[in-house]
């Protein structure tokens, strides 16, 4: 009975201790810096960005945080606001706070005031209590500040984190069983987009991937989600992104004089340790780190903005032609022609086995020779060139994507942009090609033969004798 | 005290009686979230819950005959040991006849069930019985994937209708993700496949569950009763994200999923021209 007892304690003491533990998320961070140096990233990166639980919406960032921004119009009265709505994501439902933008009418410390009931035909917001000071035209106010990112946050944790990370590093739990890895978006990189060459993704090459998946890889659609709740995820993946690429950008500034191998190679001329720290600590004291750190933020926000802009969107300048013979024989000129080099990496059939999957490739990032032939992306992956005859498209099948594709090349990847090398309706050709390749059973080029009775062979026996 | 256990054992069996009489009304048995609420949305559907029904009243009927005959033996047992009862204690040896009776008995009842349902079976697995509305051929192949269901459809043809769908895949298909449409009211047929590991095709609103094997191209049909969204399901765990494995199933009137496939036709040959250039746009002016 006693011995019972005790193991009935013990295995709930078990329990309580390892099964009903909660740890945080935390966000991860690159390695390979100098201890201090490596600090100083962290908190940099966290005052701007925040912790998963405390997200700082960084207002130069170009995204949607908040349920909606308004402008406080004319004819407002204490608790009914006339509004004029610029950047609504999502609807305004009642109990949404509201914030005031600058000014005094929200001191410090002052209780939330809370939307009661949003008339959207009309503009009218009626707030729950009439804030502290009278509203004026003109006010700028935040409806649901950084509600878009935390509903972001918990959707992304429900579908998206076991993958992806999370921090977005691809580094899920169950990441490590993918054949074709999960996206790490700390590069600020999406492979497939609807942008021109060197561009960002634009938000609608998300929400496609997200509604649509990738076919041939582990990402499934997530088609039954509401667009309200695509669209905080597209947020939240942005700000992943932004938060990654700005912690790489300053890895990368860094690198150079404080990773840890550089540090040791500084030790080895002469230097010592100290003498590094300090060097590196006054540098900061005199801003110039974060000064540059600054700079590359700004471009990487100019980047991201630019992307979402109408004219980032790649646009054919002239209609698709007709996927007739013809234009298909003259795409499949051009897939072999030396100028464009298709086969060197998709092979001369189309099936993915050119002769750079096998040849000694140079790493994108280092220069250097990588040790295992064939290819490799941005993030160290080994690809394979894509099989054109399996009717699989990742980025997409319409034509549009395969002409992107071949307009801009895949972000990230070995394939490059053939844009400014083709005419437009050498570019349809090569999109008809490629769009005609599954189906395509017998010789390459010529499509299925029509089928002929077998001719008699000639006897050969007469003459033998 | 004797008897307080006696009425104690005899409350579960009541208790779960009630338990699954209010079972149905409060929607612990069907999902009762598609279109037609608690009922099976398909006419097969109905059949199979009669089916349902049917064997639960038998064995309801079981159940209470055979608590009534333990609570009697409970309480007669608890009235013999009352102080001042001399009857005595009698050894058996048991009832040939008894055991012959309960093992006639429900073996007439099983062989009843496995008759009575083969109808039911036979229409719904066997293609021969299949309704004839499905020997046109399926509308649509559904191929199940870790963790998605990719549905590959026949194009239209040139006189607007649908093409018979081929085994292989053809440059007129159309495709989309989790999104299945099919006429309502019209017994329809899919090709059911996988592309990795064993799922299960489940319309729970439309009582179809079947699975699917890899290398078998399975027929399965249905018929929605009413139109509306219905949910489809992977009914077998196939991995770490089988959860999210859930589709819609859209049944639609002929005229509506004709306009989805028109409208699929169109999106899927997007070109990304915007169909009529606005007047005086820069392209129009620098050909001219």
């Amino acid at each position: 009975m006693r011995s019972k007892l005790v193991a009935l304690v013990l295995c709930s003491g078990m329990l309580f201790v390892c099964g009903c533990g909660r740890t945080e998320p935390q966000f991860s961070y690159r390695e390979g810096l100098s201890p201090r140096v490596q600090e100083y990233v962290r908190t940099t990166v966290d005052e701007k960005f925040g912790t998963p639980h405390k997200i700082r919406v960084w207002d130069k960032l170009p995204i949607q945080a908040h349920t909606a921004l308004a402008t406080v119009g004319e004819g407002s009265k204490d608790n009914s606001l006339v509004v004029d709505i610029s950047g609504a994501s999502r609807p305004i439902e009642p109990g949404t706070e509201v914030v005031w933008v600058g000014g005094t009418i929200m001191p410090r410390g002052s209780a939330p005031v809370t939307v009661e009931a949003f008339t959207k035909d009309k503009n009218l917001l009626s707030l729950v209590a009439a804030p502290p000071a009278a509203p004026k035209a003109g006010d700028k106010i935040v409806i649901g500040p950084g509600q878009t990112l935390t509903h972001g946050r918990l959707l992304y944790a429900e579908h998206c984190q076991h993958c992806h990370g999370v921090a977005g590093d691809g580094q899920g739990p169950t990441a490590p069983y993918l054949n074709v890895r999960p996206r790490d978006y700390r590069k600020g990189l999406f492979k497939f987009t609807s942008t021109k060459e060197g561009m960002k993704a634009h938000r609608s090459d998300l929400a496609r991937v997200i509604e649509d998946g990738i076919p041939g890889t582990y990402m499934p659609s997530f088609k039954l989600l509401k667009p309200e709740e695509s669209h905080a995820i597209i947020e939240y993946v942005l700000f992943l992104a932004m938060r990654g690429e700005s912690e790489f950008q300053m890895n990368n500034l860094l690198a150079s004089d404080y990773s840890d191998a550089s540090v040791a190679n500084r030790i080895k001329d002469g230097e010592t340790q100290e003498k590094v720290i300090e060097e590196f600590v006054t540098r900061v004291k005199e801003g110039e780190i974060d000064e540059e750190v600054n700079q590359r933020n700004e471009k990487m926000i100019a980047d991201w903005v630019s992307a979402q802009a109408e004219d980032a969107v790649i646009v054919p300048k002239e209609k698709r032609n007709a996927s007739d013979e013809e234009s298909i024989k003259r795409g499949r000129e051009l897939y072999l022609s030396g100028n464009l080099n298709c086969v060197a990496c998709h092979g001369e059939s189309g099936l993915g086995d050119g002769v750079q999957t096998y040849s000694v490739t140079k790493n994108t990032d280092t220069g250097k020779d990588n040790v295992e032939p064939g290819l490799y992306d941005t993030w160290g992956n080994k690809l394979k060139p894509r099989n054109l005859r399996l009717g699989m498209y990742r980025g997409g099948r319409r034509p549009i994507d395969i002409y992107a594709r071949i307009e801009a090349g895949i972000k990230g990847t070995p394939m490059p942009a053939f844009g400014a090398k083709l005419t437009e309706q050498q570019k349809w050709d090569i999109v008809n090609y490629v769009l005609e390749l599954p189906h395509e059973l017998r010789t390459p080029g010529t499509g299925v033969a029509p089928a002929s009775p077998a001719t008699k062979p000639a006897p050969v026996a007469t003459t033998a004798h | 005290m004797k008897r307080f256990w006696c009425l104690f054992f005899m409350i579960w069996p009541v208790l779960a009686l009630y338990v699954c009489w209010i079972a149905p009304s409060m929607g612990w048995w069907f999902p009762f979230t598609g279109p037609t609420g608690m009922k099976a949305a398909s006419p097969l559907g109905e059949r199979i819950d009669d089916l349902f029904y049917m064997i639960l009243y038998i064995t309801t009927a079981t159940f209470v005959g055979t608590q009534i005959a333990l609570g009697y033996v409970l309480f007669k047992g608890a009235a013999a040991t009352d102080e001042g009862n001399t009857e005595k204690a009698w050894y058996s040896h048991g009832s040939h006849n008894l055991e012959v009776i309960w093992t006639i008995v429900p073996a007439c009842v099983l062989l009843f069930i496995a008759l009575y349902q083969m109808d039911v079976w036979a229409q719904y697995r066997v293609k021969d019985s299949f309704p004839s509305e499905t020997k046109q051929g399926a509308i649509a192949e559904v191929t199940a994937r870790q963790f998605e269901w990719r549905i590959r459809y026949p194009g239209l043809g040139p006189d607007g209708k649908p093409l018979p769908l081929m085994p292989e895949p053809q440059p007129t298909d159309l495709y989309t993700v989790n999104d299945l449409h099919a006429v309502v009211g019209k017994a329809v047929m899919i090709i059911l496949e996988t592309q990795d590991v064993q799922h299960s095709f489940f319309l729970p609103e439309l009582r179809v569950k079947q699975d699917a094997v890899p290398g078998l191209d399975i027929p399965v049909w249905f018929k929605a009763s009413k139109s509306g969204d219905y949910t489809l399901l992977c009914a077998e765990l196939c991995g770490w994200g089988h959860y999210k494995m859930k589709a819609r199933m859209v049944a639609e009137t002929e005229d509506k999923y004709l306009e989805f496939l028109q409208n699929l036709t169109k999106s899927q040959n997007y070109d990304g021209v915007p169909e009529t250039p606005a007047e005086g746009a820069p392209v129009a002016s620098a050909a001219e």
